[in-house]
């Protein structure tokens, strides 16, 4: 570790950028710039046309992809963060240290996305701040942007410390914030972990005003909370499908603690994603058998459901507790991804596929392609920022100058 | 051949003759005072219908008998069980007494007689006589007014049925609601007040305006003119062969009721308009339809009711042409 | 001023009052929930009256000035598919076949629809800009001005009746039914109800129009269903719809309970002052005790080091004076300085992760 062997590109005071790396004509590259030219274009197009010119949403739909996929996937997959952070610092589970930084990078990152695209989807996007001076305090909405706001804030002060050890060379004054935020940590900590609480479990909430419209296989008084329990199993998860990639293409902006560490950061994270969807699960069950919904289990819905519970919970549980149990870090991957697509698969089920579930097919939704080109548009531009900010920023590795200090 | 024909035709009129007068010879040995026609049954031509108790009753106080003409009746039933529903063909009176007794299920007198919405049964689900009555309501030439008004169960409602003859004594009261009577003295008594039943004759269609030209809101449409006597002499002619109708419309201007309802009844009815207001809202009255909506809802529910199928209810232009703008 | 216009005005001066007048009722138990509003308006739809003739919705097209549609309002057969309402059409009826029980031709019974004027709307409380607002003369009216366009309005509603102009760009809103309530102001009725030619919709305080229905239906039990639709469906409505069918026939939802779809998220909003209560203490005790932990760990690490080194020093000052004894004093001396030099902590100290992960990111 004292050696600093690897061949990370630090930014010196003389040479802050360091955009070498997007200019290299590689695949991933290339893709990223059509992606990037095409989402341009349907936001011109969204932002001059309105909505309907791109969406499939209707009156019966109003909310489709947009919300389906950028609002609640994202929120529930950058949950990260504050798992993550309470692991590390509030559990004392110290050998997850070096991933706390990459993952409050991306859940800022997802955060802020998350709102970015929530500008698609509002008629009036610049009226957002509205909910502040009209604060309607009946709605679960009100609630879920008043912590993501604040959760925001808080991640983007615990975030803050990377880009000021980047910039503290020009800059020397950062040094100083710098210290203030590392002295509350814990605070920002506990304070996330509220937000996250409140916010991920709200998630699920909106949809409690619907019993008519949600199917009762997945509508539940409970649903705030399968909301905010499967998120902890997508923070866990996204941590190790990240790392995952994270391995593949930015390797060499790693130090030799983050790649010591790396692999026991998954099989924790591994094992205890395979608790709680096993708790997750259990939880899922006895509400379908309390609610007395097993009639519906032979519906179509019913196997849908029971696809949904065996291959997207219970299968990325038994896979999560076998890769940790042998130390298989192939097998945990597998498992972060099939959690993942679970988590992805609950929250379309929630806001679109079980949604609406008594109208004929006819006046149901199905998001139109240019919907589905702004998610991905979103998400290359998280990749895209993440980028950035691993180029430039000690997110996986320690910079040289704060090196004892951490 | 031929003589065949003609002696076949013969047969029949002599068949006939010796009916008939066979009928004109045995009438008068089945009645009493001789002036109603007998029954096939046997039974009484008409009864006085006491209401029988069991209890002692010293002040004799009960609703003024009800004389039943069983021979009209019969003659519109075919099968006896419709009110003898036990079979046996017995006085009303000797299950259903007024505090009712275990052979009648303890079903009162009052009941078993004026009941409406009887629970129906496997088979031979009992009626009453207002129940019968009731349903007669729906046939298509009583629906159109009878879907509309419910006839109000007041003193000329029930003074239909229970208006034995002002002959009856106190004496025959008593023993009437003892079952004492002799079966003459009822007779007798039935026989004289159906003697007094005459039908009421209706207003006569042409002492009426011929034409109405509703006119009041005439705005987008042209007026409408309502050919008001062709519809009263329409209904007319659809019961005038209904004995039920004819004892129960006791007032020349009943057939008005249903348009000109609410008012007393009167050759001179007043004006739609004069309740029915083209104003928006009425605090005080908030159900009452404004005149527009009163017109076609009695048109219509008529129509509806009677089944007349034109014009559609929303072929607005049948009845009043679109003004020319 | 002729009789039908003074007749108009008559009538007209009694909304006028009575909207002034209203008051918010007291929070009485029973059906009612917060904010009941004993004096507010409301329509009662008889669909045994309705003859499906569109005027409605056409006078609601005028009256608000919305765009017609491409096919003309005596276009009846329009009727026969199924339509919701939209951000251009606050109101549509359809037409749905009831199949006749005793054989025969299915009877067309027509409904109407539009927004219900919930006593306790599910907009107004999903709505996070304070959009939706029950008034006291019974409408809910929807400000503009401040809509975010976030549509949970119509997730929430359980009615399906907002419409969102998908198709506006600068300034999209959700538009809905608003009850006419500038022609109320006016001393008007709604558009539909005055252009209702059969009666069908009849417009009142909501006490009176609940007798009134009641009436009906004892009065011609046969005609009618004995539920009044809308006198606690969600809580209770403003329209409320009577009919001679099943009310489920006619699409309506039998099942969204009596009370206020709001109450469903009230638990989990509830709950939030809980967590921020109680999630710090639970949090920073976890803290607190990982703390106290690692302190106990290192005084026993502590503790089982200082034993180790003395037992250590102890064995090798026993080998050098061994040595001392067997291979003499210079010999000794040379042991020392080279166990001295051993003992010398290295130059560059290895990361010693320990002190200050707690604090440090």
């Amino acid at each position: 570790m004292s050696g600093s062997t690897h061949s990370i590109v630090i930014p010196t005071k003389d040479k802050m950028l360091n955009l070498g790396e997007f200019s290299l004509k590689r695949p991933g590259n290339q893709i990223t710039a059509v992606i990037l030219v095409v989402g341009f274009i349907l936001t011109v197009i969204r932002f001059t046309q309105g909505i309907g010119s791109i969406t499939n949403l209707d009156d019966n739909a109003p909310w489709g992809m947009w919300i389906g996929f950028d609002l609640l996937c994202g929120v529930s997959l950058a949950a990260g963060g504050y798992f993550t952070t309470v692991a590390c610092y509030i559990f004392g589970m110290k050998h997850f240290h070096s991933a706390v930084r990459p993952a409050i990078t991306t859940a800022f990152l997802g955060y802020a996305f998350v709102v970015f695209a929530l500008l698609y989807d509002l008629g009036h996007p610049l009226r957002l701040p509205y909910m502040f001076f009209f604060p309607g305090t009946t709605s679960v909405l009100f609630e879920v942007g008043l912590c993501v706001a604040t959760y925001l804030t808080v991640l983007f002060v615990e975030f803050s410390v990377a880009p000021m050890e980047w910039l503290a060379q020009k800059f020397p004054f950062l040094l100083k914030w710098r210290k203030y935020v590392i002295k509350v940590t814990i605070l920002l900590t506990i304070f996330g972990v509220c937000l996250s609480t409140l916010h991920q479990s709200s998630l699920g909430a909106l949809y409690l005003i619907a019993p008519s419209k949600l199917h009762p296989l997945w509508y539940s008084p409970f649903i705030p909370m399968f909301f905010f329990v499967s998120s902890m199993v997508a923070g866990s998860s996204m941590v190790i499908f990240e790392g995952m990639f994270a391995h593949k293409g930015v390797h060499h902006y790693m130090d030799a603690t983050h790649l010591r560490e790396a692999d026991d950061v998954a099989f924790s994270f591994a094992k205890a994603a395979s608790f709680i969807l096993f708790g997750y699960f259990m939880l899922k069950f006895i509400d379908m058998i309390v609610q007395a919904n097993y009639y519906y289990l032979f519906s179509g819905y019913g196997m849908w459901w029971c696809i949904e519970m065996l291959f997207f919970v219970l299968m990325p549980a038994l896979i999560y507790a076998k890769g940790a149990r042998e130390r298989n870090i192939t097998l945990c991957r597998i498992g972060s991804i099939n959690a993942v697509a679970g988590i992805i698969l609950n929250r379309f089920n929630v806001s679109m596929i079980a949604f609406n579930y008594q109208l004929p097919a006819s006046e149901r939704y199905f998001p139109s392609i240019w919907e589905i080109c702004i998610s991905i548009f979103v998400v290359t531009l998280i990749v895209t920022v993440y980028r950035f900010i691993v180029y430039h920023m000690p997110v996986l590795y320690e910079h040289p100058n704060f090196r004892d200090e951490h | 051949m031929r003589n065949g024909k003609t002696l076949l035709r013969w047969m029949v009129m002599m068949a006939v003759v010796t009916v008939v007068s066979s009928g004109v010879i045995l009438a008068p040995k089945a009645t009493i005072a001789g002036t109603l026609e007998a029954t096939d049954s046997g039974a009484p031509s008409a009864m006085v219908l006491f209401p029988v108790t069991e209890k002692a009753n010293p002040a004799n106080a009960a609703m003024r008998p009800a004389v039943f003409n069983h021979l009209i009746h019969e003659k519109k039933i075919e099968d006896c069980q419709a009110c003898h529903h036990t079979g046996d063909q017995v006085a009303c009176s000797s299950c259903h007494t007024v505090e009712g007794k275990e052979e009648g299920k303890f079903i009162t007198l009052e009941r078993a007689m004026h009941a409406e919405n009887i629970a129906k049964r496997d088979k031979d689900t009992p009626s009453s006589c207002v129940s019968c009555h009731v349903e007669q309501l729906k046939k298509t030439e009583c629906a159109g007014c009878h879907s509309i008004i419910k006839p109000a169960r007041g003193q000329e409602y029930c003074g239909v049925c229970h208006d034995v003859a002002t002959t009856m004594t106190p004496q025959q009261l008593r023993q009437g609601i003892q079952g004492k009577l002799s079966s003459s003295d009822n007779e007798a008594l039935a026989e004289a007040t159906v003697a007094k039943r005459t039908p009421v004759p209706y207003i006569n269609p042409n002492s009426i305006p011929y034409n109405v030209t509703i006119d009041a809101l005439a705005d987008q449409y042209e007026p409408n003119t309502f050919t008001h006597a062709k519809h009263l002499d329409s209904l007319m002619k659809a019961i005038k062969d209904d004995k039920l109708a004819a004892a129960f419309h006791n007032n020349p201007a009943t057939l008005c009721a249903t348009c000109h309802h609410r008012s007393p009844l009167s050759a001179t009815p007043p004006k739609c308009g004069s309740c029915h207001t083209t104003a928006n809202y009425d605090a005080a009255n908030p159900d009452r339809p404004t005149l527009k909506a009163a017109y076609h809802l009695q048109c219509m529910g008529c129509h509806d009711s009677m089944k007349v199928s034109r014009p559609r209810n929303t072929d607005c232009t049948t009845c009043h042409k679109e003004r020319a703008k | 001023m002729n009789r039908r216009k003074f007749l108009t005005i008559l009538g007209s001066a009694g909304v006028v009052s009575a909207l002034g007048t209203a008051q918010v009722a007291k929070a009485s138990g029973g059906t009612t929930t917060y904010p009941y509003y004993e004096n507010s308006y409301g329509v009662l739809h008889d669909t045994t009256r309705c003859i499906g003739c569109r005027r409605c919705e056409k006078a609601c097209q005028q009256v608000n000035n919305l765009p017609m549609p491409a096919k003309p309002f005596n276009d009846l057969e329009v009727t026969a598919t199924k339509r919701r309402t939209t951000a251009d059409a606050w109101t549509v009826v359809n037409r749905y076949m009831i199949k006749n029980p005793e054989g025969g031709k299915d009877k067309p019974v027509f409904r109407k629809l539009q927004c219900y004027h919930c006593n306790d709307p599910a907009c107004a409380s999903a709505c996070f800009a304070k959009c939706f607002k029950k008034e006291p003369s019974g409408v809910v009216s929807y400000d503009g001005s401040q809509c975010v366009g976030c549509r949970y309005c119509m997730v929430a509603c359980p009615f399906y009746v907002p419409g969102f102009q998908y198709e506006e760009a600068w300034d999209p809103l959700v538009l809905k039914c608003t009850f006419c309530s500038p022609r109320l102001q006016k001393g008007q009725l709604p558009g539909c109800v005055e252009a209702c030619p059969m009666g069908a919709l009849t417009f009142g305080k909501r006490s009176d129009l609940i007798k009134i229905a009641r009436k009906r239906m004892d009065k011609e039990p046969a005609k009618y269903v004995d539920y009044l639709y809308g006198e606690y469906d969600a809580g209770g409505t403003a329209w409320m719809t009577l009919s001679g069918v099943p009310h489920a026939e006619l699409g309506m939802d039998m099942n969204l309970g009596n009370r206020p779809m709001g109450e469903l998220t009230a638990g989990a909003l509830g709950a939030v002052p809980m967590i921020i209560a109680f999630w710090p203490v639970l949090f920073g005790g976890v803290y607190g005790i990982t703390k106290c932990k690692e302190r106990l760990v290192k005084k026993e690490q502590e503790k089982a080091i200082a034993a180790a080194q003395a037992q250590t020093k102890q064995a090798l000052e026993a080998a050098v004076e061994n040595i001392e004894k067997t291979q003499g004093v210079e010999a000794a001396i040379q042991v020392r300085q080279a166990l001295k030099t051993a003992q010398q902590p290295p130059s560059d100290g290895s990361c010693c992760c320990s002190s200050k992960h707690g604090e440090g990111v």
